[in-house]
Parts: structure tokens; C-alpha cells; sequence
């Protein structure tokens, strides 16, 4: 698809309006502004390949056969948007058709899978209906632009012709036009997307019906989906060092839990330590059975933190609608640091045990 | 200091001057100027009433403490020379220790507590289960294997402990008050394969209150306040 963060998407730029000074995620607070000439003046900009107006349709629901599910809205982008390397199944919807495309998480909502071909009839806010043709079904059920987010619920996809209803007179034409709250500028290539954007924000702020219909207390906000990368980037590291803070502090208080069972266990097994020792157990003997024990009090923690910490991934992930990745390397760093904790936690109580005098050992009580 | 003799080859244990000092508020001499020699396969009784220093002379003896002042020999050598890694390598092989309270691993089978003096000295496993399986036979506790001390009498654990002690074939064995906590039948049976092992050869040395098992001793040593008070030779023909 176009909307590709990486590789195509390098040549994109997503353009939006916002409250000013606000730094919300892409579309938040956008306002149904850039109208139908806007997006063919912009597309008339140099170096400008394609204009892409994105905007959503609002559902009460959609029923397949006898089968009804509650769906909030569905998306509509006024151009070609999927390419046929997107679909997993079919093709993409075309302009002024009575057509859609389908996420697999769509296509799945349904108890008798919908297939392209099949006839949906969606139930528009406003109670109206429409009949729609399955012409496709997407690859995956990822996000198919910045605007959408993370996450894999179902989706519907429909051309902006004819169920994009959002209509204003537009200043320029004086014409009723349809105004989306949002667009995909794409440049010829990914070397012109600066100037692209610089263009783009230039035509918006001086000409556009944009301008005029825009609330007074907003800007528009035009990000190549590169700054975006960045943006996802530094929230990607922010979690990142807030988890190893967090895998720190837990190993902390791990290492200082082992030391405290081990010092417990010394303490308790004083007598049996003494007797040891009077049976001629040497201070190495004593030393090793201990450490021992904190080995393997370390391993069985090490993996059992493992085998939680694929759960809470596994979950987590499913829950933000990341790809779930095992990170192997991780797992191995965990479990020899587990070990490693455990010997240093036990060194110290290990000792401890095996400096014991055996008189006073068998005299404790 | 004045001159003490030099310890006799032919000595199993010898005690030259020794003194043990405890510092608790007070400084206590629990021993205080001992001088005694247990020849080889000797049987020595010790008698003596309460606080007057036996358990510290056997500990003494038995290589868990060290003196304060004066040589103590084991076994030809001499304690002050050894490192502590070699007391503790020199107690598990020459001694056996049977202590008053028997002092068995609570979480460990009768064989196994047999058995673990053997661990810590080497023996491999297979050698250490046959040898442990013997000597609790041999105690009269062949059925008992399995049984862990708490599933034992008193009399039964006294005898656990006699084997634990015999492990690693000592020369020298130790019992402080060993017939403290038995009925006289079990008591009788303790003393007997005290006498059948000091018949053997083996260097025995025991602690008790009480007079009658004294006797089983070639001699009696009377401890007061940390010092001989005086030894006392038994005829022993006359015992037997
Ligand atoms: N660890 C210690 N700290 C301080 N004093 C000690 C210590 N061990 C023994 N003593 C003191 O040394 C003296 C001799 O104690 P020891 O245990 O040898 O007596 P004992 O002859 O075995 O007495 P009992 O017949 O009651 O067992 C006692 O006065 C005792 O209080
Ligand atoms: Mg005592």
C-alpha cells in the first residue's frame, strides 16, 4: 500500500489539521477541512505524484447474510490506495463503486468467513443501508496508514465516492464539495519529500479552502512519514529504558530475596551445619552444597521469569497489536544472569555457612 | 612454662598442660593445666561432676577446638601444626565422635547419616551404602535403614550414632555421656560393643556420671575444676 511507513511510504507525507500548539498522535483533533479542489490543487504541486484524501464513514453496523455485527465506522480513501501486493485475495475498491475491501480480522467477524464476492449491507449511523461487493481481502489486519494506529481489530475499507458524505460549500468554488479531515501527499520520490512538504504547508496556509475553513484556533500539521518513524522511535526507547529499569530493579530485588532464603536457610540448618562439620565436612564441602543451592534457586527462577515473561509478552503485545517476537538472546541473558545473581546472592550466607564454628554450630538451639 | 614430657609414640592421644580458656565476662579456665596420655587401644573412662570441663576435654580430644595453652596429639600429630583444613581431614579419618545429644542430620535416613561421614572423606558411593549397610547391622539396626531419626528410639539413635562414629574406621573413639539417655538394657548393649571395639583395638574414651560404666574402663580419670584430680587404675580381670 502507499501508506507503507518504510520503503514506498518514504515519498509520503501525511497531512492533518490540529489545535495549535497541540503534539497528539497523527489525526488527533483533525478537522474535516481540505475539500476536493484542495486535493487537486495539491496535487498540481511539483513533485507531487498523488493526492490520497483519507477520511471515515460512521456504521451502526454490518451484516453479512443473516449474521449482524456492531462496526463504528469504516474508511474511505478517495484515490487508489491498495496495491495488489496488499491483498491477500481480489482487489482493490474503485472510485464511485458500490465496493469494499476487508481486513482478515473483518473477514473473520462473521460466523461463515466472508469471502470477495460476497454482498455486505452496512447500516450507515443514520440508519440508511448499503449494499457493498467483497472485492478484497487485505494481507494482514496491521495498520493500513499512520492514522489508524496500532492494534488488529476488524476493519472496513470503502472508496471516499460515494460513502464519504462529509460535504461543504467550498470557498474557492462555491460549490457543496465533499472535505476530509485528512490526506496522503506523495511525492515522486522520497529525495523530494521535503520540498513536498514545504510546498504543501505553503499552498495550505495561503490559498486552500483549507485556510478559510479552519477553526481559528488551529494549524495544519504536515509530517513525512520519516518524522513519524522518529516520533514512534523515541516513544519505542523512552519503553524500552523504563522495561530495563524495570528488569534491573527486579534482578536487584531478586539477588537481595535469594541472599535473604539463603541466610534464613544457613541459619536454620546451623546445627545440621555443625554436625557436618564434626563429621569431618570441610569448609569447601559446606561452601559448595550452599552455593549449590543458590545455583539452583537461581536457575529455577531464571526460567520460570522466562516462561512469565513469553506470557506477559505474548499478551502484551496482543493487547497494543505488536508482532509478537521471541527474543532468544534475551531469554539466554536472562537466565545466565538469573545464575550469576544466585551465586553472588549466595555467596555471601554460603560463607557465612561454612566459617561456622562446629562447637557453636551444636550448641545452637 | 615448666618442661613437659614428649608425647609417646605408642600414644593415641596426649594431653601436655593443657589449658582452655573461655572469656565470657569472667575468664574461665574450663581446663586448666591438663596432662594426660591414652595409649593405643586403651579404654579410658572420664568421671567428674558437672561444669567441671569433660566435654571441653573431649572436644579437645576430638579435634573440634583448640587449646588455649599447652599440645594436644592426635594420632602423632600435633594439633597447633595443623591447618584448620587438616583438623577437620584428621577428625573425619582418626576419630569418632558419639556425642550426648547424638546429634543426627534430622533430614537424613539411618543410612545416609552413616553414610555421610563417608561423603566428606571420599568413599564412593556404592562402598559408602555397602559400609553404612554393615555397620547398622552390626548395631542391630540391619532393619531400620530407612528410618529417619525421628522414627527412631532413643536407644536406637544412640546406636545410628555409635555407627555414624565408626564410618571411616577411626582409631579413636569418643562418647561423651553416651548412656545419658538409654534405659540399662540399651545401655547394657551400648557398653558391650563399647568393650567388643576396644577388644578390637580401638582407643576408646568415655564420659559418664555414673559409676558402674565406668568400670568398663581400664581406668578412670577424675576430673574437678578443669583438673586431674587423680586417675584411677581398674583391674579389669577382676571386671571380665
Ligand atoms: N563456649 C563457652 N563459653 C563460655 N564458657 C564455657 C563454654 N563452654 C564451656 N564453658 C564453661 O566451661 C566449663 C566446663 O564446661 P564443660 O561443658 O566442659 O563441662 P562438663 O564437665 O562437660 O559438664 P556436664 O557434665 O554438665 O556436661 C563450664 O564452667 C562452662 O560454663
Ligand atoms: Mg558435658
Amino acid at each position: 500500500m502507499v501508506g507503507d511507513l518504510g520503503g514506498e511510504g518514504a515519498s509520503n507525507v501525511n497531512v492533518w489539521s490540529a489545535p495549535t500548539g497541540t503534539a497528539g498522535p497523527p489525526g488527533a483533533g483533525a478537522q474535516p477541512v481540505f475539500t476536493t479542489s484542495d486535493v487537486d490543487e495539491l496535487d498540481r504541486l511539483a513533485g507531487v505524484r498523488e493526492v490520497v484524501p483519507r477520511g471515515s464513514a460512521p456504521l451502526s453496523a454490518v451484516r453479512s447474510g443473516d449474521d449482524t455485527v456492531a462496526l463504528q465506522q469504516a474508511t474511505t480513501y478517495g484515490r487508489p490506495y491498495f496495491a495488489s501486493e496488499d491483498l491477500r485475495d481480489g482487489r482493490a475498491f474503485r472510485q464511485g463503486a458500490n465496493e469494499t475491501v476487508l481486513n482478515p480480522t473483518a473477514a473473520a467477524l462473521f460466523e461463515e468467513n466472508v469471502s470477495v464476492g460476497d454482498t455486505l449491507t452496512l447500516t450507515l449511523e443514520d440508519g440508511r443501508q448499503a449494499e457493498v461487493r467483497v472485492v478484497g481481502i487485505l494481507d494482514t489486519s496491521g495498520a493500513q496508514d499512520p492514522f489508524e494506529g496500532f492494534g488488529e481489530g476488524p476493519r472496513v475499507y470503502l472508496p471516499a465516492d460515494p460513502y464519504y458524505e462529509r460535504v461543504v460549500t467550498a470557498p474557492g468554488s462555491g460549490e457543496r464539495e465533499r472535505a476530509y479531515p485528512a490526506a496522503f501527499v506523495i511525492a515522486d520520490g522520497p529525495e523530494a519529500v521535503d520540498g513536498v512538504r514545504e510546498r504543501t504547508l505553503d499552498y495550505l496556509r495561503d490559498e486552500s479552502d483549507a485556510a478559510s475553513l479552519l477553526a481559528p484556533n488551529a494549524e495544519f500539521v504536515a509530517q513525512t512519514n520519516e518524522e513519524l518513524l522518529d516520533q514512534v522511535r523515541d516513544i519505542l526507547d523512552t519503553l524500552t529504558a523504563f522495561v530495563t529499569g524495570v528488569a534491573v530493579i527486579s534482578l536487584v530485588v531478586g539477588a537481595i530475596g535469594i541472599a535473604n532464603i539463603m541466610l534464613v536457610s544457613v541459619t536454620e540448618r546451623t546445627r545440621e551445619i555443625g554436625i557436618m562439620k564434626a563429621v569431618g565436612a570441610s569448609d569447601r564441602d559446606v561452601l559448595g552444597l550452599f552455593l549449590v543451592e543458590a545455583v539452583v534457586l537461581g536457575v529455577v527462577g531464571a526460567l520460570f521469569g522466562t516462561l512469565v515473561g513469553f506470557g506477559a509478552g505474548y499478551l502484551g503485545t496482543r493487547f497494543v497489536g505488536l508482532p509478537y517476537v521471541v527474543p532468544w538472546e534475551w531469554a539466554v541473558v536472562a537466565v545466565v544472569v538469573g545464575v550469576l545473581v544466585g551465586v553472588v546472592a549466595g555467596l555471601y550466607p554460603a560463607w557465612n555457612a561454612a566459617r561456622t564454628d562446629p562447637i557453636d554450630a551444636l550448641r545452637y538451639e | 612454662m615448666t618442661a613437659v614430657p614428649e608425647a609417646s609414640v605408642e600414644s593415641a592421644v596426649s594431653l601436655q598442660a593443657v589449658r582452655k580458656r573461655y572469656d565470657r565476662g569472667e575468664p574461665v579456665f574450663a581446663l586448666d593445666g591438663v596432662t594426660l596420655d591414652l595409649p593405643r587401644g586403651s579404654y579410658t573412662a572420664v568421671m567428674g561432676p558437672s561444669g567441671s570441663g569433660k566435654s571441653t576435654l573431649m572436644n579437645l580430644v576430638g579435634l573440634l577446638d583448640t587449646p588455649t595453652d599447652g599440645r594436644v596429639v592426635v594420632d602423632g600429630r600435633d594439633v597447633a601444626t595443623l591447618s584448620g583444613a587438616d583438623r577437620t581431614a584428621l577428625r573425619g579419618e582418626a576419630v569418632g565422635f558419639v556425642f550426648q545429644t547424638f546429634n543426627l542430620m534430622p533430614r537424613l535416613t539411618a543410612l545416609d547419616n552413616v553414610a555421610l561421614p563417608m561423603v566428606f572423606a571420599g568413599v564412593a558411593r556404592a562402598n559408602r551404602e555397602a559400609r553404612a549397610t554393615a555397620l547398622l547391622g552390626g548395631v542391630g539396626l540391619g532393619d531400620r535403614l530407612d528410618h529417619l531419626p525421628n522414627e527412631l528410639s532413643g536407644g536406637q539413635r544412640q546406636r545410628v550414632a555409635i555407627a555414624r562414629a565408626l564410618a571411616n574406621d577411626p582409631t579413636i573413639l569418643l562418647a561423651d555421656e553416651p548412656t545419658g539417655n538409654l534405659d540399662s538394657k540399651t545401655s547394657a548393649d551400648v557398653l558391650a560393643l563399647f568393650d567388643e571395639l576396644n577388644a578390637e583395638g580401638n582407643t576408646v574414651l568415655l564420659v559418664t556420671h555414673e559409676r558402674d560404666v565406668a568400670e568398663h574402663a581400664e581406668r578412670i580419670v577424675h576430673i574437678l575444676d578443669g583438673r586431674l584430680e587423680r586417675v584411677e587404675e581398674l583391674d579389669t580381670v577382676s571386671h571380665i
